[in-house]
């Protein structure tokens, strides 16, 4: 039984742990140095009378969390097709989302929430100047049923607009989930094995400098001399030793990398609702997210070596933002699918699966000038300032960066193509990751092209395509071809009325 | 009737050979007032150093060969950036060239156009002119900004404009 989302609704009465939760970690933020400080002198005085004032506060933390869960109400407006939210202990705030602004509706649930079974539904909106809208703790019935009436007012208010997806959809059966696309712990563990080196080497370095720094503050602390434990780390550190080392780190890396796939992407299912696309992932936290294909600005496809090997894919897709900040968060990632998965999903989005057309190439000064900038530049740089006698016995490594880095940009300057055809523009790149970049002529927002005044001659220059997703722009190609090529997308975009969102 | 000819790709209309819009030339008047204030403000500053800095003293004379190849660099630079610039309204789009050393020409579709905006900076007001601000749903760097068009001229541009976007509607 569903309540009446046409009046004001407050969420599930347990919902009050989430909001305690969520005020103790605001005021233990703020407190948070006092609080240490409490800690440290712990004999004192002001520390007594803290810990015992302590529960008062506790029991204060509850009464605002009460008062907040009190005074939050949502309520679904259809007369006004509005979403409205009223929120706020003695300053009250009134959120209203209109329907047709709503760009997605995602129910997450964080650990606590699901200890406690409750569920938050987020709704986002297109523009990043209104305020993100947010219910904490609902039933999973409540929050299912909140999206599906949101979703289906904003499909009806789309389908007054645009009229040639409506056929479709209003035929197909409402409320029918069937999974399409299941990723098993098998793909996932291949893809956490083979994706995603940068990021975790990030992670990993951060996490060792911090256990570095804080090493030596307690050592000197401990009255360690500095240089002793350094010059004692330096006598022992054989090769054999260093070999471990770096074995072990590279066994840790792997690891680190595919728990974090795992957790972060854990049952991952997408099924299709209404013409959308249903995605919902995640360990700890369950996230789901809708995907329109209408919607859908920009489409990557990932590949390397050893996920070529393994036959999986992994994809991203970016949906329209009107908003300036916040950009990363609106790709969608769908890790680990095999062809024939990546490809049904692509038929989804496109109707079609993307062809490769008129293949276009990079002028060879592109090679040059990459070589120039991340080769030539930085190790001359580094050979001119340096000090002699800091480099001595590390000459071999200039040759070593050189050639790798050679062999990199050189395969990448290989791999770097834009493919046109009717129906689809797709940038290849990338040396070791090679993406390709998808887009629709239709989703095209603002063209430019440019070109250096040194390049006219060489008749080659730069396109960018603006979409509402991001640009997609391809460097030192045939000036000819590419204003070529503009002009036919730019008279499709104006004699066409394609919606692009 | 319905008719459905094939369309010859190659005489589509080229947004490269059009004829561009220059600026207006009371602009030139406000970017040379903006560049003497800057200037003045150079030279004011380098002469004050070399007056009463003791270290500066020395090297007097590369301070002001030094202030002359600036101005001299910034007055071309500005120059060139103000030739280059060129717009076009056309039947369907906008045409806005611009860029010192590279060439950059931006097109933006009327069915593309989120909303249109006039701009009046204060040298500007004086002289009359307006700047003509484009926005679509691509973010900052598929906006458009067009300098230096006579006010009449800018509010008939987004009159123009407002009512393309509105057809599409």
């Amino acid at each position: 039984m569903q309540p009446d989302f046409s009046k004001p609704q407050r969420q599930s009465s347990i919902g009050v742990i989430v909001m305690f939760a969520n005020v103790l970690v605001e005021y233990g933020k703020a407190m948070a140095p006092f609080i240490i400080i409490m800690l440290i002198k712990a004999g004192s005085m002001t520390a007594l009378v803290f810990w015992i004032s302590l529960p008062a506060v506790l029991v204060v933390i509850a009464l605002i969390a009460w008062l907040r869960f009190r005074n939050f109400t949502f309520q679904l407006d259809d007369i006004n097709k509005e979403f409205v939210l009223t929120e706020g202990i003695l300053n009250k705030t009134r959120i209203v989302i209109q329907y047709d602004k709503i760009q997605q509706v995602n129910i997450k649930q964080t650990l606590l929430q699901r200890l406690i079974s409750v569920y938050a539904v987020d709704v986002d909106t297109a523009g990043s100047v209104d305020k993100e809208a947010s219910i904490k703790a609902v039933s999973h019935q409540v929050a299912l049923g909140v999206k599906e009436h949101l979703m289906q007012n904003i499909r009806k208010t789309s389908v007054t607009s645009s009229e040639q997806t409506s056929d479709e959809t209003i035929t197909k059966e409402v409320q029918t989930e069937t999974p399409i696309l299941k990723i098993s712990l098998w793909s996932l563990i291949k893809i956490g094995l083979t994706s995603n080196y940068l990021r975790t080497f990030g992670v990993i370095l951060a996490f060792f400098l911090t256990i570095y720094e804080n090493a030596m503050r307690v050592m000197d602390g401990t009255g360690y001399r500095h240089h002793d434990v350094t010059g004692y780390v330096k006598q022992d550190f054989t090769l054999s030793v260093g070999a471990i080392l770096v074995a072990a780190i590279l066994i840790l890396f792997l690891v680190i990398n595919l728990l974090r796939v795992v957790i972060r992407y854990f049952n991952y299912t997408v099924s299709k609702q209404q013409g959308s696309l249903l995605l919902s992932f995640g360990l700890i936290n369950t996230k789901s997210t809708i995907v329109k294909p209408e919607k859908v600005q920009e489409t990557f496809v990932t590949q390397n070596y050893f996920q070529k090997k393994l036959d999986i894919l992994e994809l991203r897709i970016k949906q329209a933002t009107n908003g300036q900040g916040e950009k990363h968060n609106n790709a969608i990632e769908i890790p680990g699918c095999d062809k024939k998965e990546t490809n049904h999903l692509l038929e989804l989005l496109f109707h079609t699966i993307p062809e490769k057309g008129v293949m276009l190439k990079p002028n060879y000064r592109k090679l040059v000038f990459a070589i120039f900038l991340s080769i030539v530049v930085p190790l001359g740089l580094l050979l001119i300032f340096l000090p002699e006698e800091f480099l001595i016995g590390f000459y071999w490594i200039f040759p070593v960066y050189a050639a790798l880095r050679l062999l990199l940009l050189t395969v990448g300057f290989f791999r770097y193509r834009l493919y046109i055809n009717d129906r689809f523009i797709i940038k290849t790149s990338g040396a070791w990751d090679v993406t390709d970049q998808i887009i629709v002529p239709e989703k095209i927002q603002a063209v430019s092209v440019s070109q250096l005044f040194w390049h006219k001659s060489a008749d080659i220059g730069y396109l960018t395509l603006h979409t509402a997703g991001g640009n997609l722009s391809f460097q030192l190609g045939n000036y000819t071809v590419i204003k070529g090529y503009v002009n036919k997308w730019l008279y499709e975009i104006e004699s066409g009325d394609s919606n692009w969102m | 009737m319905f008719t459905n000819e094939t369309i010859d790709t190659s005489n589509l209309p080229r947004f490269e050979e059009i004829p561009l819009t220059k600026l207006n030339l009371a602009y030139a008047k406000v970017i040379v007032i903006m560049l003497t204030f800057l200037f003045v403000v150079f030279i004011g500053l380098a002469i004050a150093g070399s007056v009463f800095i003791d270290e500066w003293q020395p090297f007097r004379v590369w301070i002001f060969l030094g202030v002359v190849c600036a101005i001299a660099i910034i007055s071309l630079f500005a120059g060139i950036s103000f030739v280059k610039k060129g717009f076009a309204f056309r039947e369907h789009d906008v045409v806005y060239r611009h860029g010192i050393i590279a060439t950059t020409t931006m097109i933006i579709p009327y069915n593309r156009v989120q909303h249109v905006a006039l701009h009046e900076g204060f040298l500007s007001r004086i002289f009359g002119l307006a700047k003509v601000q484009v926005f679509t749903a691509g973010g900052h760097q598929s906006d458009l900004e067009i300098p230096g068009i006579a006010k009449e001229e800018a509010e008939s541009i987004k009159q123009l404009l407002m009512s393309k976007i509105r057809k599409e509607l």
